[in-house]
């Protein structure tokens, strides 16, 4: 097999795997998101505050994504 | 002024459509270029007295301490001295009501001794991000900038050393103020490569002069043997007519030479003259308000093919990218993690200024070690501790870069992807932008006011009261 061949193989494949880590992150937005919304519906008062410790809950478990994101790209721009 | 806007704005944003659908259709698309590192800017662009160049990132960090400089200078001079209540103006309206919403958002987290130094830290780190990630939203920055062939480094094993090599990709030409067109006609040379055979045209006119020199003086050797050998006549009568030879042949072979030399060299002035003639550039092309700049002629250039054969003379066509002038700060992972480093450290400033030098207890805490039979996890949790202050580093620095990174590759993908309709990406890009900026800050924020709670006395005190 070409050698330059197996490299873009290797980095695609090695970036979509990356990319599992993605997943830990979805499951993350979507538990607080569904926390979120339950107590947005039980006392609409709090709504702002909920809102607002929502989206930074989401930020930071979106954030796990983003590292998995990273890994890939540098697996796909950086490494030679 | 508003009176007048009013109702009209659409007609910009329908303008700004067609101009979308007028672009989509006439410029044909570009391979957008992606590389994490900031690019350098072309040779001559260096930090003033240094040889270190200047990254493209780099100056748009400079653009986000300027803007960041002017709305101080402004805030500061706008600001009613007497503390009275007349709102002064739209701009510095928005300013108050953010500092006021932050002011009170951080007091409800932070709020304490060291709330004015833990604030001014937040919203120090707040505005600096927040203006380097909206940048990404100006038209122009990300798009607008030199043109220059791509080339990268490339180990070649087969000679154990780093080559410079042309990557596989489209060519783009330089339009107007150098926005970008693909253009498939030319075969790159870098200048290195142009002043070698610049140099080796030199080497081969000398050569020729050489060589033109050699014959002719063959030639008049030649003759004289003949002169001397066919007539023979008295001594006197040879010398004087074979001197008058050797003068007129003299002229003439330096004639010849000279001829030879400058054949070489016109040849060479040609085919620069000729590769010019085709719009093809040596290294980087120039600006419109530099030396040597060459408008574009759309006539002289062809289609190229979406996928040339590999050993065809197409493919060894180089693909010319855009070097941005300014690209986002925040997509550079010096800026992040420049800014992450400051905030960690900060945060022991912090810690330190409240507790003392007993801060430090919390890292190496050997107090409990001999006196309580979990003392050793105390030991553990104490370097647990340690370690988590570095993967702060690290997670801040990522998690910024990352979302900024992947926000302006989208942006990118979806510009040629949607090239009329890509408003929804920047609007998700604007939210994104903030939501990092103020993630980035809100965490040092809770860090520094955690680094001012002993947990150390606290658990003290819980025991005096249990016992």
């Amino acid at each position: 097999m070409d050698p330059q061949a197996t490299i873009v193989l290797g980095k695609a494949i090695g970036a979509g795997l990356a990319m599992i880590g993605a997943a830990g992150g979805g499951i993350g937005i979507g538990l607080s998101v569904g926390g979120a919304v339950q107590a947005m519906g039980r006392n609409p008062d709090h709504t702002p505050t909920i809102q607002t410790n929502m989206i930074l809950g989401v930020a930071f478990a979106e954030a796990v994504a983003i590292y998995a994101l990273v890994v890939s790209l540098i697996i796909l721009f950086v490494l030679n | 002024m508003n009176s007048f806007w009013n109702g009209k704005r659409r007609y910009i944003a329908l303008l700004l459509f067609l101009a979308g659908v007028f672009v989509a259709l006439e410029v044909p698309p570009v391979i957008p270029f992606i590389q994490l590192p900031g690019e350098n800017l072309p040779e001559g662009y260096n930090i003033p007295f240094t040889d270190m160049r200047i990254t493209n990132t780099l100056v748009a960090a400079v653009i986000v301490w300027l803007l960041l400089l002017l709305f101080l200078v402004y805030i500061a001079r706008r600001r009613p001295s007497d503390g009275g209540e007349v709102p002064p103006g739209g701009f510095y309206n928005m300013f108050e009501a953010l500092f006021e919403g932050l002011m009170g958002f951080i007091g409800g987290i932070a709020g304490g001794p060291h709330f004015r130094l833990i604030f001014n830290m937040f919203m120090t780190i707040f505005l600096i991000v927040l203006l380097s990630n909206w940048m990404s939203l100006v038209p122009g920055i990300d798009t607008v900038g030199f043109i220059h062939p791509h080339t990268k480094e490339k180990f070649d094993p087969a000679t154990q050393e780093y080559k410079v090599i042309t990557t596989d990709g489209f060519e783009i030409y330089q339009g107007f103020l150098g926005i970008s067109y693909v253009n498939g006609q030319c075969n790159w040379i870098s200048p290195a490569d142009e002043a070698a055979a610049d140099e080796s045209a030199l080497v081969a006119a000398a050569a020729a002069k050489a060589a033109a020199e050699q014959d002719a003086l063959v030639a008049a050797a030649y003759a004289r043997y003949q002169a001397a050998h066919d007539g023979h006549g008295d001594d006197a009568t040879e010398g004087g007519s074979g001197a008058d030879d050797h003068a007129t042949e003299t002229a003439t072979e330096t004639d010849e030479a000279t001829a030879a030399y400058d054949d070489v060299l016109a040849a060479r002035t040609a085919e620069k003259q000729a590769r010019r003639d085709r719009s093809c550039y040596t290294g980087v092309a120039a600006a419109p308000w530099q030396d040597g700049y060459e408008p574009y002629d759309k006539s002289k250039a062809k289609d190229i093919p979406m996928h040339p054969d590999p050993s065809s003379d197409e493919a060894k066509r180089v693909p010319w990218v855009v070097l941005p002038w300014v690209r986002v700060a925040s997509t550079d992972l010096n800026m992040t993690l420049t800014i992450a480093l400051i905030a960690v450290v900060m945060v022991q400033v912090v810690g330190v200024k409240a507790l003392g030098i007993g801060y430090f207890t919390k890292f190496f805490n050997f107090s409990t070690l001999f006196k309580s039979p979990l003392g050793g996890i105390d030991v553990a949790v104490g370097l647990l501790e340690l370690i988590g202050d570095f993967a702060k580093v690290l997670s801040f620095s990522f998690r910024l870069l990352g979302a900024m990174f992947a926000g302006a590759i989208l942006l990118f993908v979806m510009s040629f992807l949607v090239p009329i309709l890509p408003w929804p990406f920047f609007i998700l890009e604007f939210f994104v932008g903030a939501i990092q900026a103020l993630v980035f800050a809100l965490l040092t924020a809770i860090f520094m006011q955690l680094a001012t709670i002993s947990h150390h006395h606290d658990d003290e005190h819980d025991h005096a009261e249990a016992h």
